[in-house]
């Protein structure tokens, strides 16, 4: 796991400029914008999808074949991508926070407990985005799996429009049983969510290392 | 070392049907045609395309229960995949140093800078001979009981690829116990290597000889259509039909030359005995 990681990181090394790009952007909307909800969602999502091309440069020139030749399982791989996009997802996302806080408080703008409120709504969101990326990266590859990916938000964009068609056509007004679920402690709501989408991150580490045991190389 | 047992693999053109073993101490063989299952059975071996049926054991155990601890006796050349082209010698160093417990980093900066190859250059951008030295570098530089070589000197020129022949016979020199699996398309690669040669042709194991006796033994013979009647057939393993009449791959030279003093015959070498065994008609 540990020499995956370092060759990760050696391969991520290369695109370090395109790193610096994405951190000053994310600097100047930060202390040039007063959305910082913007950021706060691009930073992490934009590191994740970077640690996740680390995926396609193991298949470049079928560098796979050769990889699952060294002393690693494919299991022991699949975590490891899971780890990788977590931890840049993760620490993106804390500097993005941080970087939040730090230009509120200077412009005086927003208060901090409604950036913490949208930073712990992020969170969830990052790990489910995650949780469906990883699999079809691993089962389709770089390119395709992108494709593949757009093709799954297209569907549930579709049956969430739906969801809310025929719940009008019912009667249902959820905008009502959402100002209802806000009553409820807002801290129990965010734990529900994050649980929930650890549950997802679980059976997509699942499903992700069963893809890699069946793949032939 | 390596024991293969009814190795079957079918795809929609192709079946393969393979067994072989590896011995310690041993260089054993793999040759072959393009497309004759060398790489599937190479494949197999290292568990990247799963078996159909049969056994694979390797070092004695169980292909199924192999970790990847287990992988670490293991150096591997695959032909058409290596480390990635965007890292750079110098970046393989760490990831080496945490992979595998016994990475010897004096011996493999030492073989680096012995075949001049760039510590920060992308392996990308380096040429063939390059690519195909650091692979064998990296196969051998991690105390491996056991090398799985898949066409290692594939696109080397003649000082390159004694290069790397003497790389690996310095490997095997070092500790007695260790073994190789070696294919390749330049016979003489072969026949200056190994103890033992398997040929595979159509997915099948059409042959298995130890190297002496392929040399020693095995000879062609050139005769015409009269005297291919009067010829004794008994040791002959195949023969083809040439515009002076036949060529007969024998396995007894020396019956033939003592007995049939008048014939042509030429010493069999690793080339002549694979066209034959392929293309001949088998007695």
């Amino acid at each position: 796991m540990k020499g995956l990681l370092v060759k990760d990181f050696k391969l991520m090394k290369g695109q370090k400029n395109f790193f610096l790009i994405i951190a000053a952007i994310a600097a100047s909307t930060a202390f040039f914008s007063d959305d910082t909800s913007f950021f706060m969602g691009f930073l992490p999502f934009i590191l994740s999808m970077f640690a996740l091309s680390t995926i396609s440069y193991d298949e470049f020139d079928n560098g796979n074949a050769f990889l699952f030749t060294l002393p690693i399982s494919r299991t022991g791989y699949t975590i490891e991508k899971y780890c990788l996009a977590l931890m840049f997802g993760g620490s993106a996302w804390i500097f993005a926070t941080f970087l939040a806080v730090i230009s509120n408080a200077l412009k005086g703008t927003a208060d901090i407990k409604e950036i913490l409120i949208s930073s712990l709504i992020i969170l969830p969101i990052l790990i489910v985005i995650q949780s469906l990326m990883i699999p079809f990266h691993l089962k389709f590859g770089g390119e395709k799996g992108r494709l593949a990916l757009i093709g799954v938000f297209g569907i549930i964009s579709v049956i969430g429009i739906a969801a809310i068609k025929v719940s009008e056509m019912l009667g249902v007004n959820i905008p009502d049983i959402i100002n209802h679920i806000s009553v409820l402690s807002m801290g129990v709501i965010v734990a529900i969510i994050v649980m929930a989408a650890v549950v997802i991150l679980l059976i997509s580490i699942k499903t992700s290392s069963s893809i890699m045991n069946h793949k032939e190389f | 070392m390596l024991k293969i047992e009814h190795l079957k693999k079918h795809y929609n053109n192709f079946s393969l049907n393979c067994s072989l073993e590896v011995h310690k101490g041993c260089v054993t063989g793999l040759v072959g045609q393009n497309g004759a299952g060398k790489s599937t059975t190479f494949k197999a071996v290292l568990g990247l395309v799963s078996a159909g049926s049969g056994s694979i054991t390797v070092f004695g155990k169980d292909l199924k229960d192999f970790t990847p601890e287990d992988r670490e006796d293991l150096g591997v050349v695959l032909a058409d995949s290596g480390f990635s082209g965007y890292l750079t010698v110098n970046d393989i160093i760490p990831v080496l140093k945490n992979m595998y417990r016994h990475f010897d980093y004096t011996f493999f900066t030492e073989q680096v800078k012995k075949f001049h190859l760039p510590l920060d250059k992308k392996i990308k951008e380096f040429s063939t001979g390059m690519k195909a030295k650091l692979k064998v570098i990296v196969a051998v530089s991690h105390n491996a009981r056991l090398l799985i070589l898949d066409e290692p000197t594939a696109g080397l020129d003649v000082i390159a690829r004694d290069e790397l022949l003497e790389m690996l016979r310095n490997f095997m020199e070092t500790d007695e116990e260790r073994s190789i699996l070696i294919s390749s398309h330049i016979s003489s690669d072969l026949e200056t290597l190994c103890d033992d040669i398997y040929m595979i042709d159509n997915g099948q194991v059409v042959l298995h000889e130890d190297t002496d006796v392929l040399l020693g033994s095995y000879a062609l013979l050139k005769v015409s259509e009269e005297q291919f009647n009067k010829l004794d057939q008994q040791f002959i393993v195949c023969s083809k039909k040439e515009s002076y009449g036949y060529s007969c791959l024998t396995n007894q030279k020396q019956y033939y030359i003592e007995n049939y003093p008048k014939i042509a015959i030429e010493k069999g070498t690793v080339d002549e005995v694979i066209t034959m065994m392929v293309r001949g008609q088998k007695s």
